[in-house]
């Protein structure tokens, strides 16, 4: 696919190389380190998932049962990534690395909704 | 994530929505129709590995698959890695007679899980319960390193007085 690397310049995107693209062609612009978090983040998942496959002994198919749902998290990953591409939202974990929260910690709230859940709920057995 | 869409006017991008950039931010520019194309082509792979997972094991029955399964969406997820890395290969040129919307259900996507994954999932997912430390759980929290401590001490003892 086509794509340029270019600046902001308020109202206006100066391109690096404009050549590429037809004149009156519109085209959608993405922030770039953004991009990056998300096309490498996909990477990554198709990466984990083909190691799977690559250590996975073919006699040994009663392991599938184990390896399927750790293969379909990652599928799940992905398919959010590509609904993030294409939505105006914020990206949760990017708010989370670089914005220091200035509202106070939610202690309040946080005792409130544990104690609708009894100790014998919460315990792993 | 921002995103803007803008028209190429004199060599330079017209944004519709400026106000989501700063200045001097450094953007990616596709051509609109090539990308929401390649985005459509993704989800439909997306879609397939889904399809698999429904037809070897409904929601509500328990998973069952075999080696041909995990083979094809192997398959599958090495299209979706061309389609990927072919991003930014501009000798690439898209089909764009057809585009795919993706329909499926939200419902579909669900995990379904067995016996043998919940299990599993109960050993990775370590539970973390805070006790409340009361002035008693101190207390015995002190008590049990200085029994561990005199026990040392006592042992020490016992071999000399063997000695």
């Amino acid at each position: 696919m086509r794509v340029s690397e270019g600046v902001t310049r308020g109202k206006i995107a100066e391109l690096n190389n404009p050549e590429i693209f037809r004149e009156r062609e519109e085209v959608v612009v993405f922030k770039r380190d953004e991009f990056n978090r998300i096309y490498r983040s996909m990477m990554e998942q198709i990466h984990h998932v083909n190691q799977i496959h690559l250590y996975l002994d073919e006699s040994e198919t009663w392991k599938l049962m184990g390896y399927w749902p750790k293969v379909m998290e990652r599928v799940y990953i992905i398919d959010k990534n590509m609904d993030a591409l294409l939505r105006n939202e914020p990206l949760q974990c990017y708010l989370d690395a670089f914005l220091e929260s200035s509202v106070g910690s939610f202690s309040g709230e946080v005792a409130a909704s544990k104690g609708k859940v009894s100790a014998k709920d919460m315990l792993p057995i | 994530m921002r995103y803007s869409y803008g028209i190429l006017d004199q060599k330079q991008i017209l944004l519709y929505q400026p106000q989501l950039f700063l200045r001097n931010n450094d953007v990616l520019t596709f051509p609109t129709r090539e990308f929401h194309k390649w985005h459509g082509d993704i989800k439909e792979y997306l879609d397939g590995l889904y399809q698999i997972q429904l037809r070897s094991g409904t929601v509500k029955k328990p998973l069952s698959l075999d080696i041909n399964d995990f083979n094809l969406a192997n398959a599958v997820l090495n299209n979706i890695t061309d389609e990927v890395k072919d991003l930014f290969d501009e000798n690439n040129i898209l089909n764009l007679s057809h585009h795919y919307v993706s329909t499926l259900d939200d419902k579909y996507k669900k995990m379904v899980g067995n016996n043998y994954t919940t299990d599993m999932k109960r050993c990775d997912t370590k539970i973390l319960l805070k006790p409340r430390i009361t002035p008693w759980m101190k207390e015995k929290h002190m008590m049990e390193i200085v029994d561990a401590v005199s026990m040392e001490i006592r042992a020490k003892e016992r071999n000399k007085k063997l000695q």
